[in-house]
């Protein structure tokens, strides 16, 4: 190596980091309340593996297969709850988030609706479970009923955000040839968003499929219930082939779906017109 | 606005318009002025190019033809009827009486080509027919018609998406000539085309205005094109109109005037071959 005087490097003064500074200080003070307020047991902190091991080992090194006819009933009412809400849900936040669509329905009823959207959205599916229940009793219908009302608020955004982001040129031209606003949506941006809609709506199935289970668990129904229950009991063995079954079949559906999700937004061949 | 304002003959071919404009100036929401006292009166039957760079107010200028941009001041008088002074439904009907095709085609990507002609009877048709898809079997021949007249018709079941540019384009025309237009609008018709196509689709809005004897109204920059294919040229400047004559006879002077900067290769599309 050799040295060689190099010329002095003028650099440039550093911009303030005073707000990334600042930041920090915030993050690190809300870990500090949050740690005091949750009055946590230290000591013990050093056994939770042990006892998760030893549960696991409770459930999963000889699940108790006795059940698995009744654990499959049940499951096949979780995944109709599920089915159930997703197309409630579907049918009544297509129309209404279209017309929460700008350019589609008037200011004042946009408006309303995106504030409706926003409501139900700040509310989780297993309080209007809950409310639910107490109005219609403990049923696989509730659960299906509340995976409807709660889902409208985020698939009636998803809804009026995809027809927003719809090309403009096809509408132009409908406008051009004398369309009036609904013939506009129907012809124009309809057939730009429905495989995105479509899309959504199976995935809106995919995400009940999953909140069903934990609907079941208020008692709703489903296989939630039955895990609940066994949980109650401390019967491990059957709660470990529960859990096997939960996550087998989410993720068999989520496969399933998902794999029709991408040959829709990927296209394939038209839809034959029939007339 | 009635049906019978425009004389319907039983071959399809309405009767044309004549387009007048009288000191029409355009000023955008945000402030820009795109158009500012243009008038001109085009005769029905005439096949006028305007000339233009983009940002000259070509494309606004045609479309408060048909009312998608409303004239800020001024009157636009189409076939008799002033634009400017309808509103909803009225407009609309007038709307179905004046053809429109555009630079990026603007066909609905994922349904058929035969439901994309359709659209153009769309101001014809009572809207909960057009919603429900209950076409009629006139309409469903005249749209076949139209898609033959410019050789479009083995695409009848085609997704419109899954078509070439010129083919787009061609369908588009398809969807203007099944409104039975008295007027023909376009906007860059050309501009997202190959030479080949571009010749092939200004040929096809030559002919339209030949033989339907339809008022054709074509926004397009390019110099040779123009003077091909249309007979009077009006050239549009930063929202004025700075040229007004003949097209064939149009000296490279007169489009450097109108460009405001010496010619350049991309002001001419070349030949077809």
């Amino acid at each position: 190596m050799t040295t060689t005087t190099l010329p002095d490097l003028t650099l440039p003064t550093r911009p303030s980091r005073l707000r990334e500074t600042i930041a920090a200080v915030l993050v690190g003070a809300v870990v500090l309340v949050s740690i005091i307020g949750l009055d946590i047991p230290w000591t013990e902190l050093s056994d939770i593996p042990g006892r998760v091991a030893e549960y696991l080992r409770l459930m999963f090194a000889e699940p108790s297969w006795e059940k698995l006819p009744r654990a499959l009933f049940e499951t096949w009412r979780s995944v109709s709850m599920a089915w159930l809400g997703a197309i409630g849900c579907v049918v009544v936040s297509i129309p209404l988030g279209m017309l929460a669509a700008r350019g589609v329905g008037p200011a004042w009823l946009r408006f309303v609706l995106r504030r409706s959207f926003a409501v139900i959205r700040a509310v989780p599916e297993v309080i209007i479970a809950l409310v639910l229940l107490t109005v219609t009793g403990l049923t696989p219908f509730t659960g299906a009923l509340a995976l409807g009302i709660a889902g409208i608020g985020t698939q009636g955004k998803w809804v009026y955000e995809t027809i927003e982001s719809a090309q403009e040129g096809a509408s132009e031209a409908v406008r051009a040839a004398g369309g009036n606003t609904a013939e506009v949506t129907r012809w124009a941006l309809w057939p730009a968003a429905a495989p995105a809609l479509m899309s959504f709506a199976l995935y809106r199935f995919e995400i009940n499929i999953r909140t069903s289970a934990v609907l079941g668990l208020v008692g709703a129904g489903g296989i939630g219930t039955m895990l609940s229950n066994y949980t109650n009991y401390r019967e491990w063995d059957t709660v470990g082939m529960l859990l096997i079954v939960v996550v087998a079949v989410t993720m068999v559906f989520d496969l399933v779906s998902g794999s029709i999700r991408r040959r829709i937004m990927e296209g394939g061949r038209a839809r034959a017109v029939d007339r | 606005m009635t049906e019978a304002a425009s004389t319907t003959q039983p071959d399809g071919v309405a009767t044309p318009w004549s387009i007048t404009l009288e000191d029409v100036s355009v000023t955008y929401p945000n402030g820009t002025r795109a158009l500012r006292g243009v008038s001109a009166h085009i005769e029905a039957g005439e096949m006028v190019s305007i000339v233009g760079l983009s940002g000259s107010g070509k494309s606004t200028l045609i479309r408060t033809i048909n009312g998608l941009v409303p004239a800020t001041s001024g009157r636009v008088v189409v076939g008799g009827h002033e634009v400017t002074g309808l509103r909803g439904r009225a407009l609309r009907q007038l709307r179905g009486h004046i053809g429109m095709i555009f630079q990026s085609f603007n066909l609905a990507d994922r349904t058929s080509v035969l439901n994309n002609v359709l659209v153009g009877r769309f101001a014809h048709t009572p809207s909960y027919r057009t919603l429900l898809g209950l076409t009629s079997a006139a309409d469903k021949e005249l749209a076949l018609r139209c898609l033959d007249s410019v050789g479009m018709l083995e695409k009848v079941w085609a997704r419109a998406g899954a078509l070439s540019g010129g083919q787009k384009q061609r369908v588009a025309i398809a969807r203007a000539l099944c409104q039975q237009p008295s007027v023909m609008l376009a906007d860059e018709p050309v501009a997202s085309l190959d030479p080949p196509t571009a010749h092939a689709v200004m040929g096809d809005l030559a002919r339209i205005n030949a033989e339907r004897d339809l008022t054709v109204l074509i926004n397009i920059h390019m110099m040779d094109l123009a003077r091909q294919y249309s007979r009077r040229m009006i050239g549009l400047r930063d929202g004025e109109i700075v040229y007004d004559g003949p097209a064939a006879s149009a000296t490279d002077a007169d489009f450097e005037q109108i460009y405001d900067r010496p010619i350049q290769s991309r002001d001419r599309m070349g030949s077809a071959l």
